[in-house]
């Protein structure tokens, strides 16, 4: 069903001893959904991942997959974060597949999974090539098609993007939303790009400064494929950036 | 985030002493039950001993004034080869010409090991101090030297370009990068060199000496106390031991700007 | 707040003929940098818009002094350049901030090594320093500044020696969106308040339109000049105004892509 609840986040808290970072965060996000996370810089948002991801115990409140309390064994949840991390002793298909075959797929379907994931990254050429032969923007790619051949039901990105060149990022993002179209995939990306958020998301959420909450939950009805010079698009940059201008 | 980390402190003191005390209990048990007694005392008998040779002299000295003997040697010696490793090996590393001439002798003289040079020291020297403070000199010279020589071969070149931009000629660079950019590396070198000193002045004190922590072993061994032998050992242990902290203290306050993060 | 500025047409502060660069690599001579002729006047922000890592820090290290050129060669003030020289400043994407000396040791660095004397430069320093609104971090080490601080540190020094052109080496690269747009504000606050001539590189559309003077787009592979575009819109800029976005979207349109 288009409108099941996929993940709901329920007055989440965090805090280090004296120190709140987290201040009552509640959302909810769809199945399928793609959610952007946007903050102004030193906002909690790498706290608020750790928090999604089980590396740090929220202080109060809880965080539900599909009505129940995360656990990683059972939910499928796959991570990608800003530092590039494949395997450097593996093949990039080796490297894709790598998910998979911890789950003891069918190996013929391994193949066909793998195969078709290379081919939307463009990597396909590539596919018997190491990491260490590879530019910064293809390993990228490596990683994501990795978390994507798993179809995972929730993807949980962390500023995957941020030292590329311009037109590199465009190039990786359109290959996110093809992968995305794909899977069906629920993900929930963060980033401080403002204009990636725009570009990615059907729903934007905007967080404050610490202690962090959420100022506002943006719809986000753009046709694809967006356009970031016209003027729809910009309206929306616009709002975003009124809520999160520090500078 | 401090509470975690006094947490994880505690536990890991509390895990060093439990591990002591286990050993502490496992000699004193095995010397009790078994025939080991005459050649291996309990721990009992030693640490009293040694806590006696505090205030009471072993020989000519205390323990405390056995130690000072020993660390006057190696503060010569050490010291020495610091100065000179430091200039010779940063200038290793950075003009080529002395890398070309002195490289080759280092790295034929490197592998060689103090305790080597022990009968030409006796014969060129005799068996008094100046043996020890070659020998000690020795044995800090090469790890000082092919350290700074690393750090000076490690500085990033971007730092050069910076400071040739900024209108330094090739002395300043030397002198206000090359020096301070190796000194991380330098002060590694001068920790392992203090090790291997305070390691070597107890072999040179066993060749011939009455003072100093070496002397207080082999004599121990001369007259057949081994208590003596173990209270020497213990007390060359806890000094290198005291050592290394204050080297490792010394390196937060003079590389407090070698953060990571750039 | 809009403002007009004239500027008045001066000697050419830099002129670059033919400059060529190869490398030599197991393949063969590499071409880096290919026949880039360019002249800069006096007082402007010329930006070197391009993708890709080949060949635009050669040009720059190139145009410094940094390197010397296979063919062609660089004039800057009407004499050839053949080493570094603090006539130039550059500041470094990795900032290359001394990590040994305090903010104040490293601006200082560039007149201590000129043998200005101590009270001169100490004076100047500071003035820099507050320019680059780093004002009670005199004495704070590098590795205890954020990003962003950081390269206001690297601009400071640059600055102090009063350099006759700015290189700027994608100065920004490493900090994040926001405050990214954050240091493009301040850099032109910077040089509205004391003028420069000033090359900076970017791959970055916004950051070009709203900083240059004159956009110098480039080939990827080898190095080249692609096309020339001068930007007339009044500073600040805005980055959502349609002539912004116009431009914007005709310079992306002509730039190469990256692999």
């Amino acid at each position: 069903m288009a409108d099941e609840i996929k993940v709901k986040v329920e007055n989440m808290t965090k805090s280090f001893g004296n120190l709140l970072v987290l201040d009552d965060v509640s959302f909810e996000v769809k199945k399928g959904e793609f959610l952007c996370v946007v903050g102004p810089t030193g906002c909690g948002k790498t706290t608020f991942l750790n928090c999604l991801t089980k590396l740090y115990e929220p202080t109060k409140g809880q965080i539900l997959i599909n009505d129940e309390p995360v656990n990683l064994k059972r939910h499928n949840i796959a991570y990608i974060f800003q530092e590039y991390s494949t395997m450097p002793w593996l093949t990039v298909e080796q490297n894709v597949a790598f998910g998979l075959k911890i789950k003891h797929v069918d190996p013929a379907i391994i193949k066909k999974e793998v195969d078709e994931v290379l081919e939307i990254v463009g990597l396909t050429a590539y596919k018997d090539y190491y990491p260490v032969e590879l530019s910064t923007s293809m390993i990228q790619r490596v990683v994501i098609a990795r978390a994507f051949a798993t179809k995972p039901e929730l993807l949980l990105m962390d500023e995957p993007y941020g030292q590329l060149d311009i037109d590199l990022r465009f190039r990786l993002e359109d290959e996110l939303l093809k992968l995305w179209e794909r899977t069906g995939t629920t993900v929930i990306f963060i980033t401080h790009n403002i204009e990636e958020a725009v570009y990615l998301s059907e729903n934007i959420l905007i967080l404050t400064n610490k202690p962090t909450t959420i100022k506002e939950r943006l719809k986000n009805n753009l046709p694809r494929p967006r356009v970031v010079t016209e003027p729809s698009f910009i309206n929306i940059r616009t709002r975003v950036t009124d809520l999160i201008k520090w500078w | 985030m401090n509470r975690f980390k006094d947490a994880a402190n505690m536990q890991k003191v509390v895990a060093a002493i439990i591990s002591i005390l286990a050993f502490l209990i496992f000699w004193h048990v095995g010397v009790k039950y078994s025939s080991l007694s005459k050649l291996l005392p309990g721990p009992i008998e030693v640490l009293s001993s040694f806590l006696r040779s505090v205030v009471v002299p072993i020989g000519t000295a205390t323990i405390g004034g056995h130690a000072l003997w020993s660390l006057s040697r190696v503060f010569v010696g050490y010291a020495v080869a610091s100065i000179l490793g430091i200039i010779l090996g940063v200038t290793m590393g950075w003009y080529k010409s002395v890398e070309a001439i002195f490289r080759p002798l280092f790295e034929i003289i490197r592998p060689i090991p103090p305790i080597a040079w022990i009968p030409l020291a006796i014969l060129w020297f005799g068996l008094g101090e100046i043996t020890k403070y070659f020998l000690i000199f020795l044995a800090a010279l090469s790890n000082v030297t092919m350290n700074a020589y690393a750090g000076a071969k490690s500085i990033d070149p971007v730092y050069v370009g910076a400071a040739k931009m900024l209108g330094a000629n090739d002395r300043r660079i030397f002198l206000s990068i090359v020096l301070p950019g190796s000194v991380p590396h330098i002060f590694a070198g001068l920790q392992v060199a203090l090790s291997s000193a305070w390691a070597t002045v107890v072999a040179a004190e066993m060749v011939r000496s009455s003072e100093g922590v070496g002397g207080v072993i082999i004599k121990g061994q001369e007259i057949n106390n081994t208590v003596q032998i173990l209270v020497g050992i213990l007390a060359v242990g806890i000094i290198g031991f005291v050592l290394a902290i204050i080297m490792r203290r010394l390196e937060t306050r003079l590389c407090a700007w070698n953060e990571r993060g750039k | 707040m809009r403002m007009e500025r004239e500027r008045e047409i001066k000697e050419n502060v830099i002129e670059c003929k033919s400059l060529s660069k190869q490398f030599e690599t197991d393949r063969g001579v590499a071409d880096v940098v290919k026949q880039i002729d360019l002249d800069v006047k006096e007082n402007e922000f010329v930006v070197l818009f391009g993708p890709g890592q080949c060949g635009k820090t050669t040009l720059i290290n190139l145009m410094a002094g940094l390197e010397k050129p296979s063919s062609g060669q660089v004039n800057v003030s009407g004499k050839i350049v053949e080493k570094p020289g603090p006539d130039r400043g550059v500041v470094y994407q990795t900032t290359a901030l001394f990590p040994w000396l305090t903010v104040m040791g490293n601006v200082e660095y560039g007149p201590k090594s000129l043998g200005v004397s101590k009270k001169e430069r100490r004076k100047r320093s500071q003035k820099y320093i507050d320019l680059v609104g780093l004002t009670g971090f005199e004495n704070t080490f590098p590795s205890k500044l954020s990003g962003g601080m950081r390269q206001r540190v690297g601009i400071a020094r640059a600055y102090c020696n009063k350099p006759i052109v700015l290189f700027m080496d994608e100065p920004f690269g490493h900090l994040d969106a926001q405050t990214r747009y954050l240091m493009q504000e301040e850099i032109m606050r910077i040089w509205e308040q004391e003028k420069r001539t000033v090359i900076f590189v970017t791959n970055n559309i916004e950051e070009a339109l709203y900083l240059a003077d004159r956009i110098i787009v480039l080939n990827n592979c080898p190095t080249s000049i692609k096309r020339e575009y001068k930007i007339d819109l009044p500073r600040p800029r805005d980055y959502v105004s349609s002539d912004f976005l116009k431009l914007r979207k005709e310079i992306s349109s002509v730039v190469d892509k990256a692999i």
